[in-house]
């Protein structure tokens, strides 16, 4: 049986293919103006990798925020739903899943069998998601994937405010021009990232094992950051911006079993 | 123009073109909303019930009912504007004049307030001062003076505010409910409208006059709890549809709409007998706690359960905007004018479960309600719903989550805006949470 799931995320599409609930191949795209043509493109390079046309896919389950917009779609989750489902799969004890896309950051609770309890999701605004981690590399001249690195050379923290994006930036100029080096600006940042997100999390209650999925899971920085934040150990899987179309391939599996 | 010298505390000057432009403009999106919105609750709502024909009319603000009450203030009729539900409208109606309540719902004027007060402030708050910069809202505009209980720092502020265009009658409320001297101080501010009342009207509320507006009301709140017994069962009437009809009291002629709520419940208890129902009976019911929902503009959640895939069904409330309103009755044991008078200020009092108050049980009254429905109307799922601005309601919600959690009863916190542009966001969450709701039979 091949399923699979589709993650129309706010800046990038990805695909995930199962053959019988194990994965076989993943794709992705930019999301870019048109999220269907995306979602084609990355789900023709998850097929093109396993070997596979669209004609063997028994059933397609969508979820991401372009969810609606998806194509080749039999039904959709939501993007909790998945997270929760793809948590408990990837580490069976996982009951607290946190999910850091680019615009979003969400926390899921869930029960053993993947089946989410309840959610929190960050208060319209992005200053705990990765686009804050963007925007402030643009403020250091520094790349995206630098900033995480940089930061763990920071002898010291210096606070800043994460309550938004705007007010965070100039935070981080108010640091610039007391000269502060780049490593603790860095430093400050993540931690006033995990600052927020720890208050989020903390909110639905730290349930051990606590796993970290979306894109921003793979910057090292934030990463030890929110290790500190919330005094728990935070486990990461592989691949973990996949997170999401692997919640939403496994509902598939799920699904099909159904029918 | 009158007393243009006079020099206004907060109010800006606006030319007469702008106001006139803006309030064109507000009132065609307006028109637009209500009869989408209509047309969207047909749309729901299989088998829709055909006594809401009516209410569909009165929640027209700019039809029939404002024709009516310009038609009785030509007869000499006065019109009394509240903005919480502690004015006490027996009285109001004891005087024979029309009480309405005015607070905003719409989201254009919320902008204009902007002018006035600063973004953090309640929306609620905003719009309704942007309505009275461009005279939008009928029943405001038709009020001849108004009554502001000083229940949040929005609502006390917002009197201030209105009193540069209109009589205000501010009545402090107590913060601690259950005291003796609290209640002795409420009922000298209910004495103390009841004279501006009079005053205004130059009608006497004498004890015969008193008696039949309470029980004109009495008999309003029959009716009103009946409609709300009937929604225990698998639902006969989708949850917008019961919010509107509860809502329209508030501007609508009471006598009127008892019978036609009386009416409707004949309908909604033949269709239960044929389980003729408004949804399919396993679909989740939702309740929902926190800031009013005001009509028009403001039904983006009720309409975004209603309306979400996997579909929820909105079976009870706790909003000062529709439940709140008319749940508890005036109890009177012997029909004297001092009775009636208490139990007056005892049932505005006692009875509400608004957040302003504060006691070491925290607010049991509110928990109280949200178990007795949660309860008695089988609730599956909680939105503890939130604008921002809205110090109090977001305060409680740690308190009130404890309890549900408790109960094992799913809560979600939602926070929002008087915006349009959100309702992308909010869909997701909602439909996650429909979808936990639904998951936790089945995935």
């Amino acid at each position: 049986m091949i399923t699979a799931g589709i993650d129309l995320g706010t800046q990038s599409v990805k695909a995930v293919i199962l053959k019988d609930g194990e994965v076989i191949s993943r794709g992705k795209s930019f999301s870019g103006f048109d999220p269907t043509k995306a979602a084609e493109q990355a789900v023709g390079e998850a097929l093109k990798k396993a070997k596979l046309s669209l004609s063997d896919v028994d059933y397609v389950t969508a979820t991401g925020s372009g969810m609606d917009m998806a194509p080749y779609s039999n039904s959709t989750i939501s993007m909790m739903g998945a997270d929760a489902k793809a948590g408990v799969y990837l580490f069976p004890k996982a009951r607290t899943i946190i999910d850091i896309g680019a615009e979003e950051a969400r926390a899921v609770k869930c029960d053993d069998n993947g089946i989410m309890m309840d959610f929190v999701v960050n208060e319209r605004c992005a200053a705990g998601a990765g686009a804050f981690i963007e925007a402030m590399a643009r403020a250091l001249e520094v790349k995206l994937e630098e900033m995480g690195p940089l930061s763990l050379k920071a002898e010291r923290a210096s606070p800043i405010n994460a309550t938004c994006v705007i007010f965070g930036e100039s935070d981080v100029v108010t640091l610039i021009h007391r000269q502060e080096s780049k490593p603790e600006i860095a430093r400050a940042i993540f931690d006033a990232m995990a600052d927020r997100i720890s208050s989020m999390v903390h909110r639905l209650g730290v349930n051990p094992d606590v796993v970290l999925v979306g894109g921003v899971a793979k910057d090292v920085g934030f990463v030890a950051s929110l290790k500190r934040k919330l005094c728990v150990d935070v486990l990461i899987p592989e691949y973990p911006e996949y997170a999401g179309a692997l919640g939403a391939a496994l509902v598939a599996v799920n699904r099909v079993k159904k029918m | 123009m009158k007393n243009q010298s006079e020099e206004k505390k907060y109010m800006p000057e606006i030319s007469q073109k702008e106001i006139e432009e803006l309030r064109n403009s507000v009132k065609a999106t307006s028109q637009k909303v209500i009869a989408e919105n209509i047309e969207r609750m047909k749309k729901t709502s299989k088998n829709r019930p055909e006594a809401m024909q009516y209410f569909d009319e009165i929640a027209n603000f700019f039809g029939q009912r404002e024709k009516e009450i310009r038609a009785a203030k030509e007869n000499g009729k006065k019109v009394i504007g509240y903005l919480c539900l502690f004015a006490p409208t027996e009285l109001i109606l004891a005087a024979d004049a029309i009480p309405v309540r005015v607070n905003s719902g719409w989201y254009d004027t919320s902008k204009l307030g902007d002018r006035i007060v600063p973004v953090e402030v309640c929306p609620v708050v905003r719009s309704t001062i942007g309505a009275k910069m461009i005279d939008l809202s009928p029943y405001l505009e038709l009020s001849d003076a108004l009554i502001s209980v000083l229940t949040c720092d929005g609502m006390t502020k917002l009197g201030e505010i209105l009193s540069d265009c209109k009589p205000v009658w501010s009545m402090s409320l107590p913060r601690v409910k259950d005291s003796d001297q609290s209640l002795r101080f409420w009922s000298e501010e209910i004495k103390a409208v009841k004279g501006q009342i009079e005053a205004l009207t130059g009608n006497k509320i004498t004890r015969k006059k008193l008696k039949s507006a309470i029980e004109l009301t009495q008999k309003a709140t029959k009716a009103f709890r009946r409609l709300q017994e009937i929604r225990k069962g698998s639902p006969v009437i989708m949850g917008r549809d019961a919010m509107l009809v509860n809502q329209t009291y508030m501007w609508d002629d009471i006598e009127r709409w008892t019978e036609k709520t009386e009416a409707l419940c004949d309908e909604l208890e033949k269709r239960a007998r044929q389980k003729i129902w408004a949804c399919p009976p396993d679909t989740p019911r939702v309740m929902v706690t926190g800031t009013p929902m005001i009509w028009p503009d403001n039904w983006k959640l009720p309409t975004l359960i209603e309306e979400a895939t996997p579909q929820g069904v909105l079976i009870a409330d706790e909003l000062c905007s529709s439940e709140r309103i008319l749940y508890d009755p005036v109890g009177v044991d012997e029909w004297s004018m001092d009775d009636m008078l208490n139990a007056i200020d005892e049932r505005y009092l006692m009875a509400s479960t608004c957040p302003c108050f504060t006691s070491e049980d925290g607010n049991k009254d509110r928990i109280n309600w949200l178990l007795n429905k949660v309860k008695e109307w089988n609730i599956q799922g909680v939105i503890y719903y939130v604008v921002r601005g809205c110090m109090l309601y977001a305060i409680e919600y740690t308190r009130i989550k404890k309890v549900l959690d408790r109960m094992n009863v799913p809560v979600y916190y939602l926070d929002t805006e008087y915006t349009r542009e959100d309702v992308g966001q909010m869909k997701t969450r909602v439909e996650a949470f429909l979808e936990m709701l639904t998951a936790r039979i089945d995935i």
